[in-house]
């Protein structure tokens, strides 16, 4: 079963993907801001097989935290999709600059979720 | 001064009935004053203990019904193609309860419920929407749309576009002029959402000025929503009196990429407004129209500053290569700073930071110009 | 002899009466207009969230201008904290004023800063700027540092920020402010909403940080200070924000926008070259005189105010520091109101010169003076036994419980806006410190500004000397 860190500070959408993702059988571990998502990555020994970040958040916004993760070696890999608005496009390039692996803009759409996170946890493992 | 507090307060009292007006006006306002500040502490204690309440009830109610949603909607598999509103059925029976049989208690649903449509798109999104239906939560919105207070009208258009509701043009459309700010723009972007027929009619009604901020919202809705049909924003362009129409038509120009409303937008390049101008030519710019470079340098010397950086900024967008010899020139000779700013930027988008012009331009240029070029080719400044 | 002395007493005391009912009803007038105001903006939030906001790509691009002089024990995470402001179009600067710590040497470290070729055009005069940092790493690309020779005040360091600053809007605040995370938002959406006028400032409440709780430059508690000097304070921020400033705001006659946390026009402060690095109050001399040049130059313009507080900020908790604040502002008013005296009255000038003006004149400037006169008046009244008793308590029983109603309400707006504090007891402590305001607090004002006005007729330099090197430390929020 993969472990899927989600970092969003919305209630209701971390309500929605989490539910979708527990649905599909993942196991989520959930934070609201960068602060919580920087401690339960060192904790944990960055043990996640996939990290879902939100953008705009308290402490530390997404970008910082997907540049923290790729700049350790554990991390290197780690699949990391962020969650945006519609619109932001902008930021979605930038993100995707920094090394995001994929994007989902919201309103999700599940199955599309869902898609996105096997594509990228199957390229881990061939 | 040794006289007891009784023989002071008689004094006082005697002092009030034969005091002059001054005194016994000062009294009454003491009086005033104090009242006053006890009802201002009263409200305090009220607002805060219902507000505390309020915030105590929403949330019981909220976690409830994320409890309902989590076990009768969101629990279904995203990828099935289950018939839809089989499960918002099931959902509408466990919603049963007394919670929401009270008005208050259905507003938090109506607006939970509305979070979660921000949130979710497809079949799961679809069911939310025909949850609302099948607990009748539309009839909520369609009774305070006729309330006579107008930011429960609004509240009910956010409802019914964000739930896709119909509203009939004959409600709405009124609303769209009317004197209340708020309740205007709920009502353009309601009508824009729902109407089946022309959704870009009140452009063509529009008297008072778009706000930018309305403007923002109407971006949002007419790009999000899938099932509008997009006009050719030329019409507007063209024809329409209201200046941040057509403001807000270039910017729906260029996020539709609508190479025919072109010719409608070089023709404003003659509009007498420099600020409906200088936007043309952004627009111009951004849509990369190589056919608009030649007019665009033959007109730059009789513009104003901010059209002029407009045009170096386009020129340097489209980049063909076909003016670097003005944009050089600008750079070279021009005495604005943000001239030259401007021309060098364009020249290092459109010229690789090794080429010959670069290298040449880095050796002979001022002290400022070097310090100007090198800050455009700098990938770490963005502006 | 005696007749002479009575005529001017009564003279005296009629101006007094006038001057104190004229004052006591645009007071009443204020906090009408100010609930109309608050209450106006409530509703419209209520249906307008700022995340629309968020995804556009029509939002305005802004600025955000951070001077910092010495912070090095919280540089770091006030900067990351800026990082955090929920907005898609926008950049960072901090402008590091020639800090002796090691504060450049933190920032360079912590976000791997490196000096960068930038085309810097100083359409402000200021100090010298040494150089100018970016960050190599792509997370940090909305940071410019820029590390200048220190200038000694608040004012030069912004003045080379808002030369750097790339957006048509800048945001002016205080590296150790802590901003709301929806500032900007906030402070655009009043630009963004005005049909005829152009916004030239926006201004925000702020509010007293002493007893807050901060974890890594977050604010994660809202508290009324526990100490009594900032809690006066704190009383008499809301007062001024929420009732005078909104109050003000209804009628487009707004006077100062703070310089804890304002949004200007960048082109109208460019024009009216910028803030003035000599003014004693530069946020106020400033806003004097971008009205004063869209007056001149016929653009009609507002200056709004939101009353919701976005700025935390600390005040002085020492009686000491507190005075020098206070004199230092003091100062700054009489400068401002020598300086552009032709405004007053002056028709040309519309509502800058027919009532703010004359307001801040009268009612700002004057009162302390009026205030100690009477006081003195008073005191020789009783010397030589001529005082009527009764008239005299009722009067100031009167004075009394008119202020504390006047607090009361702004406490009462304030909490219209929005619940801040957490418990019973802090409301309860905020609503008894105006019952001592008036006899702890306020003589301390009235002498601070009347010592300010001395320095300023004499224009004394010597004791300014020491404090002034950190000008802006003391003085950059002030709430009037």
């Amino acid at each position: 079963m993969s472990k899927i860190l989600l970092i969003e500070d919305d209630e209701v959408m971390s309500t929605i993907v989490k539910r979708i993702l527990q649905k599909a059988e993942y196991q989520v571990d959930h934070v609201r801001n960068g602060k919580e998502a920087f401690e339960i990555l060192e904790h944990t020994g960055y043990g996640y097989d996939l990290i879902i970040t939100d953008i705009m958040m308290p402490y530390a916004n997404g970008f910082e935290i997907l540049s923290k993760v790729r700049n350790i070696p554990d991390g290197r890999q780690l699949p990391v999709i962020l969650l945006s608005n519609a619109g932001m496009d902008d930021m979605i390039q930038e993100g995707l600059k920094l090394g995001a692996d994929d994007f989902l803009k919201k309103p999700v759409l599940p199955a599309e979720l869902l898609m996105r996170i096997r594509r990228l946890l199957n390229k881990e493992v061939s | 001064m040794n006289f007891s507090l009784l023989d002071f307060l008689e004094s006082i009292f005697f002092e009030f009935r034969y005091a002059p007006l001054i005194i016994q006006v000062a009294i009454l306002f003491v009086f005033v004053a104090i009242s006053l500040t006890l009802v201002a502490y009263f409200s305090i204690l009220r607002r805060r203990f219902r507000g505390f309440r309020r915030d105590k009830n929403v949330a019981r109610l909220n976690e409830l019904i994320d409890e309902l949603l989590i076990d009768n909607v969101l629990s279904q598999d995203p990828e099935s193609v289950e018939t839809p509103g089989q499960t918002a059925e099931t959902a509408a029976q466990a919603f049963h309860l007394p919670q929401f049989s009270k008005r208050r208690g259905r507003q938090v649903l109506i607006d939970r419920l509305l979070n979660y449509r921000n949130n979710v798109r497809g079949a799961m999104g679809d069911e939310i929407r025909t949850l609302y239906l099948l607990l009748e939560l539309d009839k909520d919105s369609f009774k305070k749309l006729k309330s006579r207070k107008w930011n429960r009208k609004v509240r009910a258009l956010n409802e019914l576009s964000n739930m896709e509701i119909g509203v009939a043009d004959v409600i709405i459309l009124p609303l769209t002029n009317s004197r209340n700010r708020e309740l205007r723009a709920a009502a353009r972007h309601a009508y824009i959402k729902l109407s089946k027929n022309e959704p870009f009619k009140f452009f063509d009604l529009a008297t008072e000025p778009l706000l930018l901020w309305d403007q923002v919202e109407l971006f949002r809705i007419i790009t999000t929503t899938n099932h509008i049909a997009i006009p050719n924003f030329a019409q507007w362009i063209t024809y329409s009196n209201n200046k941040s129409v057509i403001s807000f038509c270039l910017k729906l120009v260029v996020h539709y990429h609508q190479l025919k409303a072109i010719p409608a937008v070089l023709k404003l390049l003659d509009t007498k407004d420099h600020l409906l101008r200088a936007e043309a030519i952004n627009c111009l710019g951004k849509m990369k129209i190589a056919d608009a470079e030649d007019k665009l340098a033959y007109i730059y010397n009789n513009q104003p500053l901010n059209c002029q950086i407009e045009i170096l900024k386009a020129l340097g967008r489209i980049g063909s290569g076909k003016h670097t010899e003005f944009l050089k020139q600008e750079f070279q000779l021009s005495t604005d700073f943000e001239l030259r700013k401007h021309a060098a930027k364009s020249l290092t988008n459109s010229e690789p930071p090794g080429s010959e012009l670069i290298t040449e331009l880095l050796e002979t240029s001022s002290a400022e110009n070097k310090l100007i070029l090198k800050h455009c080719m700098n990938p770490l400044i963005k502006f | 002899m005696q007749r002479i002395w009575e005529i001017a007493g009564n003279i005296f005391e009629s101006t007094v009466f006038i001057y104190g009912s004229v004052l006591l009803v645009s007071y009443a007038a204020l906090a009408i207009c100010s609930l109309i105001a608050v209450r106006r903006w409530v509703m419209s939030e209520k249906y307008q969230g700022g995340d629309v906001l968020l995804t556009s790509p029509l939002a305005p691009g802004i600025s955000v201008i951070a001077p910092a002089y010495n912070e090095g024990l919280t540089i770091i995470y006030n900067v990351r904290s800026l990082l955090t402001l929920k907005y898609v179009r926008y950049e960072i600067i901090v402008v590091n004023d020639g800090s002796t710590d090691n504060s450049m040497e933190q920032l360079i470290r912590e976000f791997s800063l490196v000096p960068v070729d930038f085309a810097y055009n100083a359409k402000i005069q200021t100090r010298p700027v040494k150089k100018i940092y970016k960050s190599t790493d792509p997370v940090y690309s909305k940071l410019t540092i820029i590390d200048k020779v220190n200038g000694k005040s608040k004012a030069d360091a912004v003045n080379a920020g808002i030369n750097a600053a790339a957006y048509d809007h800048f945001v002016c605040t205080d590296v150790d402010c802590i901003l709301d995370e929806n500032t900007i938002i906030e402070l655009i959406k009043p630009v963004m909403k005005e049909k005829n006028k152009r916004v030239i400032a926006i201004g925000a409440t702020l509010r007293i940080a002493n007893s807050n709780v901060f974890d890594q430059g977050v604010m994660v508690g809202v508290r009324p200070p526990a100490q009594l000097l900032p809690r006066f304070q704190e009383v008499e921020y809301i007062r001024a924000f929420v009732l005078g400033k909104m109050g003000w705001t209804l009628l487009n006659c707004v006077p100062n926008v703070s310089g804890g946390l304002g949004l200007f026009d960048k082109e109208i402060a460019i024009r009216c070259g910028g803030y003035d690095h000599t003014s004693f109050g530069e946020d106020m001399e400033l806003m004097t005189r971008m009205c004063r040049y869209a007056l001149d130059n016929k653009i009609p313009y507002a200056i709004r105010y939101i009353p919701k507080t976005l700025c935390w900020t600390e005040v002085p908790s020492t009686v000491k520091v507190f005075g020098r604040q206070r004199t230092r502002w003091a100062r700054g008013l009489a400068q401002l109101m020598h300086a552009h005296f032709s405004m007053f009255l002056k028709p040309k000038y519309g509502k800058m010169g027919l009532v703010v003006f004359p307001y801040n004149f009268f009612f700002e400037l004057l009162a302390p003076i009026i205030e100690f006169a009477g006081i003195v008046y008073y005191i020789a009244m009783v010397a030589m036994g001529l005082i009527n008793w009764p008239t005299a308590i009722v009067l100031l029983v009167f004075v009394y419980t008119y202020s504390i109603m006047i607090t009361t309400l702004a406490i009462l707006y304030d909490q219209i806006t929005f619940r801040y504090y957490n418990s019973w007891r802090d409301v309860a402590l905020l609503c008894l410190t105006p019952f001592l305001e008036f006899f702890l607090y306020h003589p301390l004002i009235v002498f601070f500004s009347l010592r300010g006005y001395y320095f300023f007729l004499t224009g004394k330099k010597s004791g300014w000397g020491n404090m002034q090197r950190r000008g802006f430390q003391v003085a950059p929020n002030r709430p009037a």
